[in-house]
């Protein structure tokens, strides 16, 4: 009887131990130790320690069909391979769905140790929270930190301090199918190319069977929306935020709005633009179904790596203008950078690997691989070599382009952002009123 | 061993101890904390709560408000009605099919259950194949075929039902159609050759001696399916989303989702969470009563 006694109590404990061992350990697939002591400043922890077989849990927007993923693949596995530490790589593509993922994995204590991620008020929840390591803290033990940088070209977050390494920067805008525009008679649009000329192009692009302009409303109204806005604004009060629906900056958005609804009236959207997603009508402008994307600088390796044999068919242009902005005008700037989380920071074991990683993936030579056409901040500035045709499309549109301002999406917060955007298609199929959608998304801000 | 080892409750106590731990920490402590939530203010997953709402119960207010919830209620419903009639209905033809033919059951078996162990974010991917607008291979057949003279938009106002609830009631069929067919293995040959002896065969066999006696299973089966098509969240949001086409495609499950972890709306995703474990424990009550198992079958 002791005996079954015995064994009962062991299963019963064995049972409950492992349970136990299950909730607890907090740590996540990639600790290697450590017990996360304090002091991430501590210069006994700096330079020191060996940092080999470190395992560091990263985060970046470089996956799924992202243009640049072939190049972050290769930028991992030299650090990898310079360092011995393994990269447990979790990206994925950016979209609202992964920026809400990720600051919910901040709340959760789930957070990388390193993250790629935007520098705007998207960062906000996690830099307010103290769960990333400002610059110069880092620079405190690690003297050369981000010393290739511009400093002058940082983020500054709300509190005045800077806290991620800038990567490469952006730019938006027009995207050109000239085979469907030849097949229409429609001339590739210059840098004067005006909102009434935009329309009677489509018309007539709509009138040969193609569908004008490849964009999915359901999940990036964003493009169309900043560069409505700007129509309807000046490039200097882009980012202005309005304080209600009826105050002239929210008429100014409400009128962007209905401008997006009368493209969508008059037929100027795949007729599934509602129900498609980003992949589908980017693949209609790849095919030469669709003449017109506005898109950012990271299609372009999109292109390359998908529909390489077929780049001459692509090419950039500006999107069209009207009031007072030209079409020389767009988005642009640099709005991502690599963070370091505090919990890698407080981790002897993975600090130094967690700076070394930053300082890799920001150093001249594998930044050189990112930016092509890009926005830098790199203090001598990139060299990419070997522009391909579309490439060189983007730098001779660049050349041509008078001014640039960020997005204004960037400064309102993810709640406001996706009640926004989620309302454009109620927005033009009627449902909504624009100034309703406004109304409804600063009431969020 | 012996009878002692039914006197003494210790060892059966601690046997059950970690099975209650756990249920407390990962069920009852959180369902607690949720009802919290739902009168709390919170901005944010993990963010603390920052004091009770004004009023408290303005949540639940907003429950009966909301158009979005009303829409995803209906849809709800309306996939626990399919639910029952094509997934249970379908799984039942199809175990009746498969248990009057003698060679081959097996292999229907395997085939019709295979799909409850492909993930649903796999399945959804390959439906959105199938249901693609330009491309796809349901749209290519139809035009093909000639019954289509243009794309169909699968996943427009006047089709998404069909395209959101078709996948789902298929994923499971499977599922029932296993359990339909141990039930109606456990009929006895005795009664079947007796009915035939006394003419009933074909339809009337089905009707007056295979139906009666899987009433049971049959039962278990439809308290199962109700109260599964209330829990539905993976595979309508890896087709569709935040409530595409234009806010009609909600169900309950997705809702909660989207206000929770896209929207940062922490107390009102809560209170939908309680709204669902309510008709959850409402819905499977009536079921449990409407198609109560009788022990004289």
């Amino acid at each position: 009887m002791k005996k079954n006694r015995l064994l009962a109590l062991a299963l019963a404990g064995a049972l409950t131990m492992g349970l136990l061992a299950g909730c607890g350990g907090g740590g996540g697939g990639g600790q290697t130790g450590g017990s996360g002591t304090p002091g991430g400043g501590d210069k006994s922890n700096s330079g020191g320690q060996p940092s080999a077989s470190v395992e560091l849990n990263v985060v970046t927007s470089y996956g799924g069909d992202d243009g640049n993923r072939k190049q972050y693949e290769a930028a991992v596995a030299s650090y990898e391979a310079a360092t011995g530490n393994k990269i447990m790589d979790a990206s994925a593509t950016s979209n609202e769905e992964w920026k809400a993922k990720v600051l919910t994995d901040f709340q959760t204590g789930t957070e990388p140790d390193v993250l790629f991620f935007f520098t705007n008020a998207d960062a906000e929840p996690f830099v307010s929270a103290g769960k990333v390591v400002d610059i110069a803290t880092i620079r405190a033990s690690y003297p050369d930190y981000a010393d290739n940088m511009r400093d002058s070209m940082l983020a500054v977050a709300q509190d005045g301090k800077n806290y991620a390494v800038p990567s490469s920067g952006f730019w938006e805008n027009m995207f050109v199918n000239t085979k469907v525009l030849a097949d229409c008679g429609v001339a590739v649009p210059g840098p004067d190319y005006t909102w009434d000329q935009f329309l009677a192009d489509c018309e007539t692009i709509k009138a040969k069977g193609y569908a004008p302009i490849a964009c999915s409303l359901f999940e990036v109204p964003h493009y169309w929306f900043e560069f409505c806005v700007m129509n309807n604004g000046t490039l200097e009060g882009q980012l202005d935020i309005p304080a209600s629906a009826d105050d002239a900056v929210g008429q100014k958005w409400a009128a962007g709005l209905n401008d997006i609804k009368d493209l969508y009236e008059k037929g100027y959207f795949p007729v599934n633009t509602l129900t498609a997603t980003d992949a589908e009508t980017v693949d209609l402008f790849a095919v030469g179904e669709a003449a017109f994307l506005i898109d950012g600088s990271w299609k372009v390796n999109y292109f390359v790596d998908n529909f390489g044999d077929q780049l001459s068919d692509y090419a950039i242009s500006y999107v069209p203008a009207k009031g007072q902005r030209k079409a020389s005008e767009a988005i642009g700037g640099i709005s991502m950078g690599y963070f370091i989380t505090k919990k890698a920071w407080d981790d002897p074991a993975k600090q130094k690997a967690a700076v070394e990683f930053v300082q890799h993936m920001t150093s001249d030579d594998v930044m050189s691989t990112f930016v092509t056409t890009e926005v830098t901040a790199l203090k001598n500035g990139a060299s990419p070599s070997g522009l391909n045709p579309l490439q060189q499309a983007a730098a001779d549109a660049n050349a041509n382009i008078t001014g640039v301002i960020g997005a204004v999406q960037d400064t309102i917060t993810g709640e406001a952002k996706a009640d926004l955007f989620a309302n454009v298609q109620n927005v033009v199929t009627g449902k909504m009123s624009a100034e309703d959608a406004v109304a409804s998304a600063i009431a969020l801000n | 061993m012996g009878p002692t080892l039914y006197r003494k409750k210790a060892p059966l106590v601690a046997f059950l101890l970690p099975a209650f731990v756990f249920l407390i920490l990962f069920l009852y402590y959180p369902f607690v904390q949720n009802i919290i939530n739902s009168f709390s203010h919170i901005n944010g997953l993990g963010a603390p709560a920052q004091g009770l709402n004004d009023p408290w119960y303005v949540n639940y207010a907003t429950l009966f408000a909301d158009p979005k919830l009303r829409t995803a209620l209906g849809n709800t419903v309306l996939l626990t009605l399919c639910t029952v009639v094509f997934q249970v209905g379908i799984a039942l033809i199809l175990a009746l099919l498969v248990d009057s033919i003698r060679v081959g059951a097996q292999l229907f078996r395997t085939l019709y259950f295979f799909p409850i162990v492909i993930s649903a974010t796999a399945l959804g991917l390959m439906f959105n194949l199938i249901f693609l607008y330009n491309g796809g291979m349901l749209n290519q057949l139809l035009v093909n075929l000639g019954i289509a003279a243009e794309n169909i938009d699968w996943k427009d106002p006047d089709h998404f039902l069909f395209t959101m609830f078709a996948p789902v009631m298929w994923q499971y069929v499977g599922f029932y159609f296993v359990i339909l067919v141990t039930g109606l293995n456990n009929i006895s040959q005795d009664l079947y050759e007796a009915a035939a002896l006394d003419g009933c065969t074909g339809f009337k066999r089905v009707r007056y001696v295979t139906l009666p006696l899987l009433r049971n299973v049959l039962c278990t089966c439809l308290v199962l399916a109700i109260t599964g098509a209330l829990k539905v969240f993976d595979l309508p949001w890896v087709m569709f989303g935040a409530g595409m086409p234009q806010d009609q495609g909600w169900l309950t499950g997705t809702y909660m989702y989207d206000q929770t972890f896209n929207r940062g709306n922490v107390d009102y995703g809560s209170t939908i969470a309680i709204l669902i474990v309510v008709l959850g424990v409402l819905f499977s009550n009536i079921a449990n009563r409407v198609f109560k198992p009788r022990d004289d079958i």
